[in-house]
């Protein structure tokens, strides 16, 4: 890795070590306060996004970084980046940018409409100048401003006259707020009238950060089952002298160890790509795989949220249904491969 | 061969479904589930319904699962107030048995059952907890660990070391198990928090400070405890797998539901095979460990029973609602993630890891039958 991106790396390691890795259960519990937004904004992880706005172009590599290394030790903080950058990448208000990328507001993007699954009877309209109605699975629903898509096709920014009004169940990412939000304002502004198209190219986009935060999964929980395989015994042996915990786990870092090399290997390609695609199915299935391994590495104590590692079970699976739509994604990749429309029956 | 069930466990079936519909409900699911909270008001309801028949094990078996098809942490909640009276029954002395189990029976108490340890795990031979023989009584010191019922229980089945192991590859001889009144001077029960699922289950850690036990409560034969503890397992893993069946089976329910109602058809008019197959492949799997669990369970109703069965069923049918509640939220994306589905998801994953991991498991099966004992 160059010099640049190793600095950077160990950066956002002394952070994790200043700022979370000792409050990573209550993140999880009390949610993500306004100081650590303010300390991920005056790191300037918060404008990752902002940055390209300035004349710049998105550094995926160090965003990648950033996101892999926060997400090792709380995938929630890692997802609040993810979301406030989204928010960033398609936001045009100089203001809101300036407020949201300083940690002094936050934004969210909705993407319920991308998601597997979704069939909301909600209905978000615009009457008379008048944004009225519901959105469901808004992550980050207590954002100062949200861009979500109306029913006649618009993206919105909204800047204030909405609320959570039911909580859903939280598997993961408990660090968010995970809500329906009910909107009644005036306060919002156009952001543009093919909103779906608009919602689709920013999230093809986040393939390679969402990869990079299902990877700092996959290492973090890893890491864990590493080090407790050293220390724990059972059976007069440590866990790692047993076969069947060594090789797994031995096979998680061989898996993983390709995949790193994969991604580092692809950030400076079109993050919309097939190989972005291909690098996102695989990293979020390792997460799952290497989380489910590491959770039962631990055994009883991995069950309790105390050790740090049920977090990874339950924020893979999350990662897997709030920033991946397989069947959709799989079909655009069989079509890149077959060169027609395919995996549609 | 006959695979069809009786009438007995029709019954029983169609009894616990009606339980279920009547008292399961979203809102207490989803209270018990966040506040971690014991569902007390449900046992009481099911011993005035007397919802488990305890003279018929096979209705047990199936009111287990219809229960966790239901919900996972209710259902294991109102079954789990006996747990560990299988050692009593059967190596219990007639006192022993009338003074505690006839009132768990009975439903007025609540027992539990205290093996692992916070350095054990599923190395029961290598337990810590000892217990010392002063006149008539014994003197026990210790800890027990991810004890089911700890902080509810009126009394537990403790194993305890009585005398140190005569060489160190027994470790396994010299231990003994009593009962213990969670009242006595000196016993503690910290209530674990923070549970990745179950957590309408009472789960704590319990805490043995020179408690005083009387020795007409030692169960059976002094060092014979681990002897009895393993018995005891080769019977509670059948309904562990049985929890399994009932939480699969529930995940298929929903993942089945979804299937139907939403926008799931291909341009052939026909439901995508995408879904076609994993119903078909979560539906096999639990067909087939249905099938394992009941024989394990046939095994052991009729006194013959086959701890390699039981260890396939057990560690087979936890993996399989592991892997139903899994595809299920995977398909069901942000619908299962919202509804109570994301519960047995969390829930299904202590099965892999109680009663014996799943790596114990397969390690008892696999030299059970390269001693030949056991298997078909």
């Amino acid at each position: 890795m160059e010099e640049e991106y190793e600095i950077l790396e160990n950066t956002v390691k002394d952070f994790n070590a200043k700022y979370i890795e000792n409050n990573a259960l209550k993140i999880e519990n009390e949610g993500i306060t306004e100081s650590l937004l303010k300390s991920l904004s005056e790191q300037g992880f918060l404008s990752m996004a902002y940055q390209v706005g300035a004349g710049k172009n998105l550094d995926m590599k160090a965003y990648s970084i950033i996101l892999e290394n926060l997400a090792k030790v709380s995938p929630s903080v890692a997802v609040k980046v993810l979301i406030t950058n989204a928010f960033l990448s398609v936001v045009n208000e100089e203001e809101v940018l300036s407020e949201v990328s300083q940690g002094s507001k936050s934004g969210t993007v909705v993407f319920s409409e991308l998601l597997g699954g979704y069939n909301s009877k909600e209905r978000l309209k615009i009457e008379n100048g008048r944004l009225e109605g519901k959105k469901e699975f808004v992550l980050g629903s207590n954002s100062d401003y949200i861009v979500t898509i109306v029913d006649s096709g618009e993206l919105v920014l909204v800047k204030s006259g909405f609320k959570s009004v039911a909580s859903h169940k939280k598997l993961g990412f408990r660090g968010l707020e995970f809500s329906t939000v009910s909107f009644d304002t005036k306060d919002f502004s156009m952001i543009g009238k093919e909103g779906i198209d608009i919602l689709r190219k920013t999230y093809d986009e986040m393939s390679i950060p969402i990869s990079a935060v299902a990877l700092g999964i996959s290492e973090g929980s890893l890491a864990k089952a590493i080090e407790y395989g050293k220390v724990r015994m059972a059976f007069n042996h440590y866990l790692k002298d047993f076969q069947p915990i060594a090789f797994n786990l031995t096979t998680n870092m061989a898996e993983l160890s390709i995949l790193k090399q994969y991604f580092r290997d692809i950030t400076s390609s079109n993050p919309a790509g097939r190989e972005s695609l291909y690098l996102k199915i695989r990293a979020i299935e390792i997460a799952k795989e290497v989380s489910k391994n590491s959770l039962q590495t631990h055994g009883g104590y991995g069950y309790l949220e105390d050790f740090g590692v049920e977090k990874f079970y339950r924020d893979s699976m999350a990662l897997s249904i709030l920033f991946y739509n397989e069947e959709k994604e799989m079909e655009k990749l069989a079509e890149m491969i077959f060169e027609s429309r395919a995996g549609f029956v | 061969m006959d695979f069809e069930i009786t009438e007995d466990m029709k019954d029983a079936i169609s009894k616990a479904r009606a339980f279920a519909n009547k008292y399961f409900n979203e809102e207490l699911a989803a209270k018990s589930d966040s506040m971690e909270k014991f569902p007390m008001e449900l046992v009481e309801l099911s011993r005035k319904e007397n919802l488990l028949d305890y003279s018929n094990p096979w209705k047990v078996l199936v009111t287990i699962e219809e229960l966790c098809r239901r919900d996972p942490g209710l259902g294991i909640s109102v079954t789990i107030p006996a747990f560990g009276s299988e050692v009593l029954m059967l190596f219990g002395s007639d006192k022993l048995k009338e003074k505690y189990l006839n009132q768990v029976v009975a439903g007025k108490a609540i027992m539990g059952l205290g093996v692992t340890e916070p350095g054990g795990g599923s190395d029961v031979a290598n337990i810590k907890t000892e217990a010392r023989r002063e006149g008539d009584h014994y003197v026990l010191n210790g800890g027990k660990m991810f004890i089911s019922n700890g902080q509810i229980a009126d009394f537990f089945i403790v194993l305890a070391r009585t005398s140190p192991p005569p060489s160190p590859d027994k470790k396994h001889r010299g231990m003994s198990v009593f009962v213990v009144e969670s009242k006595s001077k000196g016993f503690t029960a910290n209530k674990l928090h923070g549970k990745l699922g179950v957590r309408a289950t009472n789960t704590a850690e319990l805490i043995f400070d020179n408690v005083e036990v009387p020795a007409e409560n030692l169960v059976g034969e002094e060092g014979k405890g681990f002897y009895y503890i393993m018995t005891f397992f080769n019977i509670s893993r059948i309904y562990v797998a049985a929890q399994g069946l009932g939480i699969a089976q529930g995940a298929l329910d929903r993942l089945m539901d979804f299937a139907s109602k939403s926008n799931n058809i291909n341009d052939a008019g026909e439901l995508k095979e995408g879904i076609q197959f994993a119903i078909a492949e979560v539906a096999t799997r639990i067909e087939a460990a249905r099938n394992l669990t009941y024989k394990a369970a046939s095994f052991l109703f009729n006194f013959n029973p086959n701890p390699v069965v039981t260890s396939m069923a057990k560690y087979y049918a936890a993996e399989t609602a592991v892997y139903a509640a899994k595809t299920a939220m995977e398909i069901t994306g942000v619908t299962g993630l919202s509804t109570e589905l994301e519960r047995f998801y969390r829930d299904s994953k202590i099965l892999e890891i109680w009663e014996g991991t799943s790596e114990v498991e397969k390690l008892i099966i696999s030299r059970m039958m390269m001693k030949n004992q056991g298997g078909n």
